[in-house]
């Protein structure tokens, strides 16, 4: 209600009485519950017993007894506490050695010379259209090579350099002007110096934009894992989720599906809502919307 | 001195070499497992491999979940690539000849024969239905370990309130056809029921599409050589015309192409009174349908006939001797008659080894389950799953111009030729590299 007060009372004279506002509040509204069905629908799910039979499965009410049963099941089925701890130490263990990797690369796109430096930067880029799938058998190889098969390293490994990440550096540190770092060159900073304490902190919102990117297609990533795991215990969520996803011959349990689905996305989610003004700044002003 | 001190030294140095391979503990190996029906079936998998660690000290197998068939067939190459192979891996019995075509699996033969059994002994374990799929060459490759075949679902409850006898399950194309339309109900144009539901996602749809081919008197590829399939065929087109015929002429086939798991949960729900799906779906019915149901044999057109489903043991090439020996131990523990059928009461899988239907709890079970029956009399008439050189694309050819022609987007003649033509494509390296390269 907050809301349409301030779009129909608060909202400036001039755009007052004008539609587009509203139609744009009536689109973003239809769009939330588009988004919000399947959501609700897992909920519901999730808490409806078995008993309650198949047919209502599809149904969005809730059931008159709801149970915690579903929720037992797939905690019993996965060792799910271990799958949050394993994706949890991927996701950040690649992010921080993206960080490091992604900053000292996208300066030396942004602001360093050296000869062939464009023709680097487009053979840099030209990763970003290549299908990871394409890469799994040479990864993999190389992985085992290293002798990081079945381990968590492995998984994190090929994605420890990022093309996306240090294009979007470049684009960052090149709209920081240049007076800044000239002024820390007199005063005697050195390289790194510079780095830290000029192009850092004034390219956050591109570092926390990046950090969400990453660390959501981490998350997601079933396939690399699913390759590289063998041992029980270093599964990620998506492949220990997939053992009742997955099928072969036509069945499901949608009630233990929608239970472990919930507590695969709930950290995530958990961390948007306390966090979510900081996301959207950050998409904002670096410029990705 | 009875021992002379050489010899002493002799022992002690022959004792030195031999501690430490004794010391070494058990010999470690992977067993790679898709999940076949749910995730209560990955539980029962770690139940049974416990058992054989726990009936084996000098073995320790861990069981790897690896996704869908398709994604354990995608894990395992790149395992062998990257020098990683697994001891052994549960693998879709289709892939085995791809699997061979690319040195990719360990011959048995050899392991067989150090058993002190002929390969025919060997084989004579197993129906014979399954061995096309487990010998290639006359060399076997692999063990099955739990098969299926198509059935046909009915919901006996529906079908005496149309005025049929669920008794008497439709037995040919021409009487399925007249069920299914009495069976399909309708509020004006709205259909509230559907008389039958068939598969077709990818994996599934190529098996369907198989087997009505073959009910048709038709064949899908070459069982004898892995380079050629038979899409542009009057008995496919035929087979195809009549599913779309259900869809399109009949209406009593939901139009599009409806995966596997809806199909089941359509048929659970009572909104589609028969369904075809694999005898692998069988116990997941009977834990879940509200009402009486009969399964039966997929009903023929021209004859009986239906491939085999589901999946064998193989161990991939390039494993070290002691884990090969390892994994062989582990094979046929797996394969042995009361293994065999408990994995068989836990999924509705059959249990391909024929002496697991002489052990007393099977004969129990079947006597409260006389449905479990139907799929082990159908494999009288089963043959073997189709499979080619690169077996995956090739049959994804044939699947996504199914899925158009369900869509109503293609006509059944021009869909064939065109997945004919694609497969063929496919198959040009094989074929130059073995029928077309003449002397």
């Amino acid at each position: 209600m907050k809301l349409l007060k301030g779009l129909f009372e608060d909202a400036p004279l001039a755009t007052r009485r004008e539609i587009t506002p509203k139609l744009g509040l009536a689109l973003t509204v239809l769009l939330a519950i588009v988004w919000l069905i399947p959501f609700l629908w897992m909920v519901v799910a999730t808490l409806r017993p078995a008993s309650d039979g198949i047919n209502t499965m599809a149904e969005l009410i809730p059931s008159a007894k709801p149970t915690l049963d579903n929720i037992r099941d797939a905690w019993e089925i996965g060792d799910f506490p271990r799958y949050f701890l394993n994706t949890t130490f991927i996701c950040t263990g690649i992010l921080l050695v993206q960080f490091v990797t992604i900053t000292l690369a996208g300066f030396a796109f942004a602001r360093l010379a050296f000869s062939g430096k464009t023709l680097i930067f487009y053979l840099f880029l030209m990763q970003l259209m290549l299908v990871p799938v394409l890469l799994i058998v040479p990864n993999l190889r190389l992985v085992a090579q290293l002798g990081l098969y079945d381990t968590l390293t492995g998984v994190m490994m090929p994605f420890f350099a990022s093309a996306f990440g240090t294009f979007l550096m470049r684009q960052a540190f090149e709209a920081i002007p240049t007076e800044l770092e000239d002024a820390a060159l007199i005063d005697g900073a050195g390289l790194l110096q510079r780095i830290r304490h000029i192009y850092v902190p004034l390219s956050l919102p591109s570092f926390s934009a990046f950090a969400i990117i990453s660390v959501t297609s981490h998350w997601n990533d079933f396939l690399w894992p699913l390759m590289v795991i063998n041992s029980p215990d270093k599964r990620p969520l998506t492949v220990g989720l997939s053992v009742f996803t997955a099928t072969a011959e036509g069945t499901q349990a949608w009630g233990t599906i929608a239970a472990g689905t919930l507590m695969v996305i709930a950290p995530l989610l958990i961390t948007f809502l306390i966090f979510q003004k900081r996301f959207i700044s950050s998409f904002v002003t670096s410029g990705i919307k | 001195m009875l021992f002379s001190r050489r010899l002493m030294l002799g022992l002690a140095m022959a004792g030195a070499l031999a501690f430490p391979a004794l010391a070494e503990g058990p010999t470690e190996i992977d067993l790679f497992f898709p999940v076949p029906v749910d995730g209560k079936l990955a539980r029962d998998m770690g139940t049974l491999i416990k058992e054989f660690n726990e009936t084996h000290s000098d073995i320790k197998a861990t069981a790897v979940y690896t996704g869908s068939y398709d994604d354990t067939l995608i894990k395992t190459r790149a395992a062998i690539k990257a020098g990683k192979p697994p001891a052994a891996v549960i693998m879709s019995a289709n892939f085995l000849l791809d699997m061979q075509i690319e040195n990719e699996l360990t011959n048995l033969d050899s392991l067989i024969a150090a058993d002190g059994v002929t390969k025919e002994q060997f084989l004579g374990q197993f129906f014979p239905a399954l061995q096309g799929n487990a010998v290639i060459n006359r060399s076997v490759y692999g063990v099955p370990f739990h098969n299926s075949t198509p059935l046909l679902y009915i919901n006996a409850d529906q079908a005496k309130e149309a005025g049929l006898d669920p008794n008497k399950p439709p037995q040919t194309w021409a009487e399925l056809t007249d069920w299914a339309k009495k069976l399909t109900k309708r509020e004006g144009d709205k259909v509230t029921r559907w008389g039958i539901a068939i598969p077709c996602a990818y994996d599934y749809c190529g098996w369907m599409m198989e087997s009505l081919t073959m009910s048709n008197g038709g064949r899908y590829y070459n069982e004898e050589f892995g380079g050629e399939v038979y899409y542009d065929t009057p008995s496919m087109l035929g087979a195809l015309t009549w599913w779309n015929d259900l869809v399109a002429k009949h209406k009593v086939h939901a139009p599009g192409a409806t995966p596997g798991p809806a199909v089941s949960t359509s048929f659970i729900s009572g909104n589609a009174a028969m369904m075809m799906l694999s005898t692998g779906s069988l116990t997941y019915v009977r834990d879940n349908a509200k009402f009486a149901y009969k399964v039966a044999f997929i009903p023929r057109n021209v004859r009986n006939a239906v491939p085999i489903g589901g999946a064998s043991l193989i161990i991939p090439a390039g494993l070290e001797a002691d884990k090969q020996k390892a994994a062989w131990r582990l094979i046929k523990w797996m394969t042995s008659p009361e293994k065999s059928a408990w994995w068989s009461r836990a999924t509705g899988y059959f249990a391909p080894n024929m002496a697991a239907y002489k052990t007393p709890d099977m004969i129990d079970f079947l006597n409260k389950n006389p449905d479990a029956k139907t799929a082990v009399e159908q494999l009288d008439v089963a043959k073997p799953w189709f499979a080619t050189y690169k077996t995956v694309p090739v049959r994804k050819t044939l699947e996504d111009e199914v899925m158009l022609v369900l869509n109503g987007k293609k006509q059944p003649k021009e869909a064939l030729a065109a997945a004919q033509k694609a497969a063929d494509e496919l198959l040009k390296p094989y074929n130059a590299e073995t029928s077309l390269k003449l002397p």
